[in-house]
């Protein structure tokens, strides 16, 4: 590596000269002002090169919104956004043999909060930029959320009418799996993984920045399909063929959010892996990695094998619709169990996908906060391969009712109630960690216990829903609403909140309020329960999911289930307002606050800029608690051993 | 630590107790109205008594555990270095698959017998479109009606279709349901087994009335069937619980 750029340095001049002057370094200089202005004008050509094309051909209209949408404000503009930013910059400046830079840090770290705004190579700072974006998303959605439960509290219709109802549950839906858990978790993980392997950054530091900018484009898109005309999309976030072809323009806007997601999602995998492969420090065998690092190994596999397929999925309809082919339409020869299929080949290792980081971070604090070795370690990777090659043979469970070939039913019903096994090992492997430990009851451990009696419920209840007779009986309905939020809510959101306490002290070098901590865990605990638990209670009996309007026998458990969701709201403040209190003005939480062996906790908080001032060796396993002598690094071999040749 | 032993089992019994007594005192599933519900019912059960146990397990564990050994902050000692046990492992790997396996074998048997057509059952389409249900009696000169009615005791095979978008028939007492797909034919089998008014419900979001997809589903005995299907139009199901 250093050769080559060596090499560069004497061909090419070694400096690239910013834009002179404060206005054109502004205007013309990489960031949002840049962006904004490059999103406009590529707009504008997008919108030119559809009009052009219809015009050259003789097709009329000329202008035809939701071409220009998508060409234009979907394809085109992001892209212009992209370029003006800076994301591009260093490769078009190697590609036309400009000056280049390749050791230029100058986009590397952050001085100012400032520095969270533009495109940022660190990975440190790049996760940190993906967990506040990711939460503001959360905060939306959970907003609309509150909004329908707003409308279902009673029988009948009282704020909005269908479609925006279809609408907000479809986006609630959208952003929370497609720009909260999944981009949380990367998020976490961009932080983390790099610090736990001992490398000093990612593999490929610029294609993560651009994985991250990726994310807020597919947001708002997904956001701005209220502003479409007629709606949002209302086919809800499985956008079933044909309903969704029949939908608005708004539909649109979640075919091509979701290719921007994916797109981030797929980069930020390749990353992953390549770092995992490539970058661990000597000493760092497969075997003495932390769990949170092998969860994301896994996770980045099923990611990169698995999203292409969403994508296709969306690409078809929105050909269906825009383009007048019928990959999904009946009419023109078209298979519409063709989309389900294709979809949930992606979405249901997707569950995976949001659920095996939350695995990695539990392990993670339940073994430092038990002061006990990680139960079972090489059986607790070992049962995320399983999940992993388990998780792609399982999709047609979500098509038991769907009509699909009878005899895929039961084979898929035994892949399915299989994975329990690997799913059981990590369970129990959690609670036999806990025993006879020294437990540190903080506000992270109380998450992860959370998570692990509730992802057991959301599991157990995934049991009734994998057997056929009465996945048939409870397929569609509030069961299924109950069991998702039991394995996304109670699974994925309870470890996000684990994770980020966590790491917390280490991301900002301050500790939060743990009486807040404690406070937000209760608050969210409790409501979260009584706004779930009684869905499977209402779903069985006979209420589907989706739906505007319900029998009037559900009132008044829907009622309770509102109030109870306002609650769940409330407890985010509690959050919020810890977070923000404690990055400010918290203690000073030290290097090491949880007394961890793993090796983001032998650095400073926040850590250096290149995360290690000399590269650790790694001497044991992650998890040495308790046994005399153990240590998982040694953080400067060089001083160790001139200490010991002295 | 024998005592201990006892303290977890009790804390496990007394959960598994709480628990079976919401399973049981909550009435969690609609009341049966066809053998293949019957049938259904049978499995839940059967899953839901190893739910409880292995909830009561994992949070006992998790209770008696932190109850036992929560250590003050500034405690700075470890615990124990153990790092696993393979007989446990294998314990916990065995029995999870054994009893997914049970329930896997009794759920195909289920499907089985609720799959297994009779001889000469009663032929019913059931056609999907935004936004209502209509059933076509295909053994009685293809009468139609906006309302289910079903004669009691008498297996009925519904097929289904429909016209434009993805709807799903179900009738929640029934328990049984399936997709109406446009461009494929789709069936399920359903014996009613208790007379009374139930509802369809379209269960498959299919745009924006989707809510009020609804349509009466009345199980009436044979008579009063055999006077229904020679006029449809005149009475509608509910009034022939009167006659």
């Amino acid at each position: 590596m250093t050769a080559t750029h060596e090499a560069h340095a004497e061909v090419y001049p070694a400096h690239y000269e910013p834009p002179a002057g404060p206005t054109r370094r502004l205007l013309f200089g990489p960031g949002l002002v840049r962006g904004a202005w490059m999103a406009v004008l590529f707009f504008g050509l997008g919108t030119l090169l559809v009009c052009a094309l219809r015009w050259w051909w003789g097709w009329d209209p000329v202008w035809n919104t939701e071409v220009v949408l998508a060409v234009g404000a979907m394809t085109m503009g992001p892209i212009g956004f992209l370029a003006g930013i800076g994301a591009f910059d260093y490769w078009l400046h190697y590609i036309s043999g400009r000056p280049t830079r390749p050791e230029d840090h100058s986009g590397h770290g952050a001085h100012s909060w400032r520095d969270y705004f533009r495109v940022n190579t660190d990975h440190k700072v790049i996760g940190i930029q993906y967990l506040v974006t990711t939460f503001v998303f959360f905060a939306i959605g959970g907003l609309m959320a509150m909004f329908f439960r707003a409308e279902l509290a009673q029988p009948g219709l009282q704020f909005v009418d269908s479609q925006t109802f279809n609408g907000l549950v479809s986006v609630h839906a959208t952003l929370m799996i497609f720009l909260f858990i999944i981009p949380a978790f990367a998020g976490l993980a961009n932080f983390a993984v790099p610090l736990m392997l001992g490398a000093p950054d990612m593999a490929f530091p610029r294609l993560n920045a651009l994985s991250f900018w990726l994310l807020p484009i597919a947001g708002i898109m997904f956001v701005a399909s209220f502003l479409a005309p007629g709606g949002a999309f209302g086919a809800g976030w499985t956008g079933y063929a044909p309903l969704a072809e029949g939908q608005p323009m708004g539909q649109t806007f979640f075919n091509m959010g979701v290719q921007w997601a994916g797109a981030s999602s797929i980069m930020t995998a390749l990353n992953f892996l390549v770092t995992i492969i490539t970058m661990r420090a000597p000493g760092m065998t497969f075997w003495r990695m932390p769990l949170l690092v092998w969860a994301n190994f896994t996770t980045s596999l099923l990611v990169v094998i698995a999203t292409p397929f969403i994508a296709g999925s969306q690409f078809f309809v929105m050909f269906d619709r825009i383009l007048h082919t019928s990959f999904f339409t009946p009419e023109g020869g078209g298979y519409v169990l063709g989309y389900q299929h294709i979809f949930w080949f992606y979405s249901h290792p997707a569950v995976y996908i949001m659920m095996l980081p939350g695995f990695g971070i539990v392990s993670e604090v339940i073994s430092t906060m038990s002061r006990k070795p990680i139960f079972g370690y090489r059986l607790m990777a070992l049962s995320l391969l399983g999940i992993l090659v388990l998780g792609f043979s399982v999709w047609a469970h979500h098509m038991f009712v769907a009509g699909m070939a009878d005899w895929l039913r039961v084979p898929m019903m035994i892949t399915t109630l299989l994975i329990a096994v690997p799913t059981g090992i990590k369970v129990f492997s959690w609670t036999a960690t806990l025993w006879r430990g020294r437990i540190h009851l903080t506000t992270p451990m109380l998450f992860a216990l959370g998570f692990v009696t509730m992802f057991v419920i959301g599991g157990l209840s995934g049991i009734y829903l994998g057997s056929v007779p009465i996945d048939i009986a409870a397929s569609d309905t509030y069961f299924i609403v109950a069991h998702i939020h039991y394995v996304l809510f109670g699974g994925s959101v309870f470890t996000i909140f684990a994770g980020i306490y966590y790491w917390f002290p280490k991301m900002t070098g301050r500790m939060y309020d743990e009486r807040l901590g404690k406070l937000h865990f209760w608050l969210t605990f409790v409501s979260f329960n009584v706004t779930f638990f009684p869905m499977h209670y209402i779903g069985l009996r006979g209420m589907p999911r989706r739906v505007s309007d319900y029998d009037e026998a559900f009132g008044d458990v829907n009622f309770v289930i509102t109030v109870a969701s306002f609650a769940l709201g409330a407890s985010f403040i509690v959050f919020v307002y810890n977070m923000a209190v404690s990055w400010m003005r918290g203690p000073v939480a030290g290097s090491n606050p949880w007394r961890a062996h793993t090796l983001e906790w032998q650095v400073s908080s926040p850590p250096p800029i290149f995360n290690f001032d000399e590269i650790p060796q790694v001497v044991g396993g992650p998890y040495e608690y308790g046994v005399p002598g153990a240590r998982h690094a040694v953080m400067s071999p060089a001083a160790e051993r001139a200490e010991a040749h002295a | 630590m024998r005592k201990g032993i006892v303290q977890l089992a009790a804390i496990g019994v007394v959960i598994g107790a709480a628990l079976t007594l919401v399973a049981v005192l909550l009435q969690w599933l609609p009341t049966s109205a066809s053998e293949e519900f019957d049938r259904i019912q049978g499995v839940y059960w059967f899953a839901t008594i190893i739910s409880i146990a292995i909830f009561s397990l994992v949070t006992a564990v998790v209770i008696f555990s932190v109850w036992k050994w929560r250590v003050p902050d500034d405690d700075d000692e470890d615990g124990p270095p153990i790092h696993g046990h393979t007989g446990l492992e294998i314990l916990w790997t065995a029995v999870p698959a054994i009893l997914v396996t049970a329930i896997g074998i009794v759920s195909a048997i289920v499907l089985a017998r609720n799959g297994e057509a009779g001889t000469r059952p009663l032929e019913v389409q059931a056609i999907g479109q935004q936004f209502a249900w209509k059933f076509v009696y295909s053994d009685y000169e293809d009468v139609e009606s906006g309302e289910l009615v079903l004669p009691v005791g008498k297996e009925a095979r519904f097929t289904m279709t429909s016209v434009d978008v993805i709807h799903s028939f179900w009738v929640p007492n029934f328990g049984q349901k399936m997709d109406a797909v446009p461009g494929i034919e789709t069936s399920i089998l359903v014996t009613p087994d208790r007379t009374g008014e139930f509802a369809v419900v379209c269960a498959e979001l299919c745009g924006l009335g989707h809510a009020t997809m609804r349509a009466k589903a009345c199980v009436v005995t044979q008579a009063q069937f055999d006077s229904w299907i020679r006029n449809p139009r005149q009475r509608s199901c509910g009034e022939l619980f009167e006659t």
